[in-house]
């Protein structure tokens, strides 16, 4: 007995307020290299740790470096390697959590193992490891994070499924002839997609940290690149004499992961 | 003392209308029997009065709940111990990861207020008076639908609450356990006010008490129930009337042209998990023929379709199939057709995806669809948008398409209301004549089957 009722699908203050907010933050980083002149890398000892204003924006650092700019270049780094790892562990996690759920039992049981023994370690520990091996190297914290991250969308990829495979819908399509790309389609993949967007928010959000973290344990990125972890702790020094130079990569860096979180929060009602 | 008084309650979405003003008063040991067709806002009145309905409905109109005005959030302080309502989908209404003792046990100690102990053991009794002292520990979807359905009501039924609305609550139970939940519903009026909400006519009779009839919204007639039920003014009501199994009209019996078997069991056990549900099955299917299948509820009739498609392993016995018609030639209608059917795109698409993959000629839909009855805008609609009724109606459609060699029908008209469901099993037995298809019929109504059937199958 149910009617057809009005489907509001309105997107919450929060989540709008998420996307704004990432929007703005990828347009700074991707479009000021475009629009100045200015080098990252290039350097003033003469101008070194100015405040604020006048011909840099947000000052300049130790070495005279414009910090409009290498917070751009920290950013984009940043949000580049969070697409790359989501992106990279949405499809490995989603494609192995279907072949887990529908396909035989020692795919699922294997994967599991896998996964089992992936979360064993902390997650910080394993890509740190790797990071140990090729230091500095993008791909290779790429490889790493992305290596940690496919974990959590398989696991919610294979639990829904799972649910689904065992549903009258899935029987009926079966039992009328369809194959599995059309049982995908028509039946996984709506069911899934909508969880995408919240683990894909927080899966960004955690990449982000995690590249940051190790730049702050100087195995990430190296120097002179501008990264968001290496930014603070190269900083640090400098806390009393500058503490805007210091605040500055930290309020990047809450922003980016505060606009994640926004983005993945819950649906409005 | 007045425990309801309904003045002018109307539901709008938007500008339309979907329930027209109604009014009535009950007052403690009345019944109110509120009696319609699938899709004509019945659910919709009991929302309304116990405050819940969908966004983007509202109400006009005033409730008064035990002699005091009641807005929609002071009545959610009355749920459960003031105010109860027994859900129409009881598998969606118990919690998942709970025994059914468990739940149970649960709202007599929080909503009741029994001791945790004391709670324990009224939750065993309750259950072992239904009927499921066995299936204490069992979670939802180990359950039966008829089970879950009784699990529920006892939850709803445990805070002791004096005004209960109860919507469909015989939906998909057998005869004896529809008897027994309407007893227990009158019992519990006997100090209380019961609304039913029901298309169940037999349920109406049976609890008594006023009645009011419905019809797309609309208020047809009113009054007492034995008066209207044996002497109907309005056609609608008497249409409703007529649709009862019981009152349908006996087919003549002619003999069955012999045809070929199709399929043949031998001692076949079936079972679900580590349970033997049923043992010594030996019948054979013809080819056309419409079989019944009887049993109490749980009892397995679900399973043995399961087992019989090959969807589920058999526990012992031989199935032979005397043909070589592809899989998708044997088919299966669902007890509840909206999880049966995906709700991510509109019935168009999902039809067309049939056509598509085996290459159905399109010229057979149109005249199909309007045999059952079906509207071409449905087809733009999705799943979760279209009635119970009119899903089944489509999930026949594409099963048909298939030029099925063997349908089994799990209680396919036990969510369609009578109307439908006396013109959708005729459809059903009709077609399978005409394209020699094997019918297994499964149904708690021993009348349906009766006059439906050319054999019976029991379990």
């Amino acid at each position: 007995m149910k009617l057809s009722y009005l489907c509001t699908s309105q997107i919450s203050t929060s989540r709008l307020c998420g996307a704004v907010l990432l929007l703005l933050l990828c347009v700074y980083a991707f479009a000021t290299p475009l629009l100045s002149a200015q080098d990252a890398a290039s350097q003033n000892l003469s101008q070194i740790l100015s405040l604020p204003g006048g011909n840099s924006w947000f000052g300049t650092d130790h070495f005279g470096r414009d910090m409009w700019v290498r917070l751009a270049d920290a950013l984009r780094l940043s949000l580049s390697m969070a697409a790359l790892c989501v992106l990279t562990s949405a499809v490995i996690g989603v494609t192995l959590g279907i072949l887990a759920a529908t396909g035989p039992s020692w795919v699922d049981r294997t994967l599991d193992g896998v996964t089992t023994l992936i979360l064993a370690l902390p997650g910080l520990v394993l890509v740190l490891i790797f990071a140990a091996i090729v230091p500095g190297s993008f791909w290779m914290l790429y490889v790493a994070i992305s290596l940690i991250q496919w974990i959590e969308y398989f696991r919610v990829t294979r639990a829904i499924t799972q649910r689904i495979a065992r549903s009258p819908e899935v029987q009926s399509s079966r039992l009328m002839g369809f194959g599995a790309l059309y049982l995908f389609r028509r039946h996984y993949w709506p069911a899934i997609a909508p969880q995408l967007v919240t683990l894909a928010s927080f899966g960004a959000a955690s990449a982000i940290l995690m590249m940051a973290s190790l730049g702050f344990v100087y195995v990430g990125i190296q120097p002179p690149l501008a990264e968001l972890g290496l930014m603070i702790v190269e900083h640090f020094p400098y806390y009393s004499d500058a503490p805007w130079l210091l605040a500055q990569p930290l309020i990047a860096l809450a922003l980016v992961v505060l606009s994640c979180h926004l983005l993945g929060g819950k649906k409005a009602s | 003392m007045s425990l309801i008084s309904v003045d002018k309650l109307a539901v709008f979405v938007g500008d339309t209308c979907l329930l027209e003003p109604i009014s009535f008063t009950l007052n403690a040991g009345e019944k109110l029997t509120i009696l319609g067709q699938t899709g004509s806002g019945k659910s919709l009145l009991a929302q309304a009065i116990m405050g819940n309905l969908p966004k983007g409905l509202r109400t006009e109109g005033e409730i008064r709940l035990f002699n005091s005005p009641a807005s929609a959030k002071s009545r959610r302080e009355l749920w459960g111990r003031r105010l109860s309502m027994l859900p129409q989908e009881p598998w969606n209404a118990l919690n998942p990861l709970m025994s059914a003792k468990a739940q149970l046990a649960e709202t007599y100690h929080r909503v009741r207020g029994d001791a945790y102990d004391a709670a324990q053991q009224n939750a065993d009794y309750t259950l072992e008076l239904q009927g499921l002292g066995e299936s204490r520990h069992k979670r939802v979807d180990q359950l039966s639908g008829g089970m879950a359905q009784r699990v529920a009501i006892a939850c709803a039924m445990a805070g002791g609450a004096p005004l209960l609305l109860a919507d469909e609550p015989t939906k998909g139970l057998d005869v004896n356990r529809r008897d027994q939940v309407v007893e227990q519903l009158i019992s519990q009026s006997q100090t209380g006010a019961l609304v039913t909400i029901t298309h169940d006519v037999a349920v109406a009779r049976q609890t008594g008490g006023r009645l009011m009839v419905i019809k797309s919204g609309e208020l047809i007639e009113h009054g007492d129930a034995s008066q209207i039920l044996n002497n109907p003014q309005r056609a609608f009501t008497r249409e409703l009337i007529a649709a009862d199994p019981q009152s349908w009209p006996t087919p003549e019996r002619q003999p069955r042209p012999e045809t070929s078997v199709l399929m043949e069991t031998e001692s076949l056990a079936i079972g679900r998990g580590e349970q033997t549900l049923a043992k010594d099955l030996s019948f054979k299917i013809h080819r056309g023929e419409v079989i019944g299948v009887v049993g109490d509820s749980g009892c397995g009739k679900s399973t043995l379709g399961d087992t019989l498609l090959g969807l589920q392993p058999s526990y012992g016995g031989k199935i032979k199939r005397h043909c070589s018609e592809t899989t998708h030639r044997w088919q299966k209608l669902y007890q509840d057709p909206t999880a049966a059917v995906s709700h991510a795109v509109s019935l168009g698409t999902l039809l067309n995806d049939t056509i598509k993959r085996h290459r159905i000629d399109k010229s057979r839909v149109a005249p199909l669809m309007k045999r059952l009855g079906l509207a071409e805008a449905l087809l733009e609609r999705r799943a979760d948008s279209v009635s119970g009724g009119e899903l089944q109606r489509f999930c026949m459609l594409r099963a048909l398409l298939l030029d099925p060699v063997f349908l089994f029908a799990d209680e396919p008209t036990s969510r369609l209301d009578p109307i439908t469901a006396q013109s959708v099993s005729q459809l059903l037995v009709d077609v399978a004549r005409e394209t020699n298809c094997a019918v297994m019929l499964v149904s708690h109504d021993p009348h349906l089957i009766e006059k439906r059937c050319d054999r019976v199958v029991r379990i």
